[in-house]
């Protein structure tokens, strides 16, 4: 049985748009990505490209189960009949199933493929780690505490990565790289026990869309910089 | 040690070389100033002339090479993706 609502009522939708600010951050820089890539011709730029667009996919399966769940739940509280919500929860059951695993293996995957993007792994090596997730997340469906753990080892690999580049170049930038993926990941430990509080599915989104925000404002601040001549405008 | 440069690497160098003069350079400054060699130098700037990227203009017995707005533009551009890939490790 697959517990599908972790919301407050009063959190219906919100969530859904935190979930769209997300998606505008990821196809934006997908965006920009791809067209860097048209000039320097450098692969990491389509599997950056790659993994935020599979991670935007994710988001927007989240949304559709989200969308679904809520809306029959409103329209059967309106009615006020509870066996309603049972029957129309059934005849969308496989869809959500389905829409549950897209999320879940997209997720991870685009999270994954951004992780080897910086390992500089082989072609085999990433194609075996990416069957043993993908398994993985299957055979652990609908645990969703082993999704949202996997999660949070993969974006603490990301996050320590980009630590490790930051003490090398010292660039802001790379730290807010860094930070935002932290806070990401931050927001998973919030999703792992939102069965203890349910207000902790609301702090967890609120952690991922500032993580998304700083994200957002790292590329703003890259495209800002990126016009100006001097040297040294990371060393404030 | 610093890789070994791409193709698109030593364009922006040229290019930028140009613009650190000003916008105007003579083609042995700028051979010296992006670490070519003459043979190579001569192919890069044909093809950016070809792409409109440069111009060439005499001025007595001189010979100079000035950057165009679509130059500049490109400069721009690549100083964008150079802050891009070290924001985001690529």
């Amino acid at each position: 049985m697959v517990k599908l609502v972790y919301s407050p009522q009063w959190f219906y939708g919100k969530d859904i748009l935190i979930d769209i600010v997300s998606i505008f951050v990821l196809l934006l820089i997908a965006f920009f990505s791809i067209r860097y890539y048209n000039i320097k011709k450098n692969k990491n730029y389509i599997y950056l490209t790659m993994s935020f667009v599979i991670l935007a996919g994710s988001f927007l399966a989240k949304i559709l189960i989200n969308f679904n769940v809520y809306y029959k739940l409103i329209e059967t509280q309106d009615l006020g009949v509870v066996s309603a919500v049972y029957q129309s929860m059934k005849a969308t059951h496989s869809i959500v199933i389905t829409s549950f695993v897209v999320y879940w293996l997209a997720m991870i995957f685009g999270y994954y493929i951004l992780y080897s993007i910086y390992q500089h792994q082989s072609l085999s090596n990433f194609l075996f780690g990416a069957y043993l997730i993908s398994a993985y997340t299957y055979m652990a469906y609908p645990d969703y505490r082993t999704f949202h753990i996997t999660l949070l080892v993969i974006l603490g690999l990301i996050t320590a990565l980009h630590l490790k580049r930051y003490l090398n170049n010292k660039y802001l930038a790379t730290k807010l790289v860094a930070v935002s993926f932290g806070i990401i990941a931050v927001s998973q430990v919030f999703f792992i026990f939102i069965d203890w509080n349910i207000h902790f599915y609301v702090t967890g989104e609120l952690i991922q869309l500032i993580g998304y925000m700083g994200l957002l404002f790292t590329f703003i601040m890259v495209l800002k910089y990126g016009r100006q001549e001097d040297k040294d405008r990371y060393h404030w | 040690m610093a890789g070994k440069r791409t193709r698109i690497d030593i364009i922006g160098d040229m290019l930028a070389s140009i613009l650190e003069k000003g916008g105007k350079i003579k083609p042995t400054h700028l051979m010296y100033k992006s670490n070519l060699a003459h043979g190579q130098m001569v192919s890069y700037l044909d093809e950016l002339v070809e792409k409109n990227f440069i111009k060439k203009m005499k001025k007595g017995s001189n010979e100079y090479i000035i950057i165009t707005d679509k130059g500049c533009e490109l400069v721009q551009k690549l100083r964008e993706i150079k802050e891009f890939e070290k924001a985001f490790g690529l």
